[in-house]
């Protein structure tokens, strides 16, 4: 967990709205954004581009931003990004106010860890949790340990751990992480010829698979090419 | 292969090539993915043939998940047939796949391996893909 209170952008207040104005901001390289909450009337402002896309990075989802306008600091969650789905660059923020100590409700990531055995896979069924925590104190991850974790080995909401001040709130019985049986190569190949021949694909074996079985053969391999080389 | 079971209407019009994705433009399910940088028609065997490749070199223990579905008809006249006599017989199924799609997902294996693997499905699509991760930042 840390603090994500430190980081400070300038913003400038917005006087003309719609795509054309939008546009005209965006171009020079700014963020159109608005702040909102607390039964206050929404502040529509441009934060710089460059300053605001960092922010974001470095603070996560829930980044929270001391946003600072006409000589006054406002203490900013961020509520909803909207970016550009292929050059990724941000079109509009959209930024909750808060106070220090005030109780939020923030969507956080869940981060597995470790490795499960190795007939067992992980699933990951919901990637984020609803949690109630301080403003200042988001958690950055919530995070699941799933080390030497054999088939039939689940994680629901109520047993996942978070730090003081933090709760949970989604549904207690929501499954989280559940680990489940691998396949094995001999069912996984089945299926696969199945579909290959469903399909009517000719499975081509000649080049980079020929290659990775003789890269297996390890000790041979070398042997001879280092037979052939000297010949040469 | 995927293909609808039933439909309304046996032959379409062409599914509209231009705009951008308005939904599934983010990592929903796994924790890596396939996204279009153009936009194309995507056909049933194309999508099975991306997720065969991948489902190889992941071998075991990792879990994909198929975003697009190829739910419209195209079709085609026989060779050396005369224009007219009206629209052809079904040939193919595709998915109107726009930029920014993401086609594709996987979790459950290291991220060298998925990147290996997406990277053997994009050589199956007929379009300009690229890998994304969760890790790698979405705001």
């Amino acid at each position: 967990m840390a603090d994500k209170t430190d980081d400070k952008i300038k913003a400038e207040a917005r006087t003309e709205f719609g795509k054309g104005a939008a546009r005209r901001i965006r171009r020079a390289d700014k963020v159109p954004a608005v702040i909102y909450g607390h039964g206050n009337e929404p502040i529509h402002i441009a934060l710089p581009g460059h300053d605001a896309m960092m922010a974001l990075k470095h603070g996560g989802t829930n980044a929270l931003l001391h946003v600072e306008l006409d000589g006054k600091t406002y203490l900013a969650l961020t509520k909803q990004v909207q970016s550009d789905p292929i050059k990724g660059f941000l079109e509009h923020i959209d930024f909750v106010e808060v106070k220090k100590g005030e109780k939020v409700t923030v969507e956080v990531g869940v981060h597995v860890e470790g490795e499960v055995k190795s007939d067992a896979m992980v699933v990951t069924e919901l990637n984020t949790v609803s949690v109630e925590a301080e403003a200042t104190n988001i958690p950055e991850w919530v995070t699941i340990d799933v080390e030497d974790a054999e088939a039939g080995f689940q994680v629901f909401a109520r047993d996942l751990s978070l730090p003081a001040g933090s709760v949970v709130l989604t549904d207690d019985d929501a499954l989280v992480v559940n680990v489940i049986h691998a396949p094995t190569a001999e069912e996984l190949e089945a299926e696969l010829e199945e579909a290959e021949a469903e399909a009517g694909i000719e499975r081509d074996e000649s080049d980079e698979e020929a290659a990775e079985a003789a890269a297996e053969e390890s000790g041979d391999g070398d042997a001879a090419e280092g037979e052939s080389s000297d010949e040469d | 292969m995927l293909m609808p079971r039933r439909v309304k209407h046996r032959k379409q019009h062409h599914p509209k090539r231009g705009g951008a994705a308005k939904g599934g433009t983010k990592l929903a399910f796994g924790d890596f993915g396939i996204q279009a940088v153009e936009g194309h028609y995507v056909t049933n065997r194309q999508i099975e043939s991306a997720r065969i490749a991948m489902t190889r070199h992941i071998k075991r223990g990792g879990k994909v998940w198929i975003n697009i579905y190829p739910d419209r008809p195209l079709t085609k006249k026989p060779a050396e047939t005369r224009m007219g006599s009206g629209k052809g017989s079904p040939e193919w199924w595709v998915a109107n796949v726009k930029p920014g799609r993401v086609m594709f997902e996987l979790s459950g294996v290291p991220e060298d391996v998925a990147r290996e693997a997406m990277r053997r499905a994009i050589h199956k699509l007929p379009m300009k893909c690229r890998f994304i991760s969760r890790e790698a930042g979405e705001f």
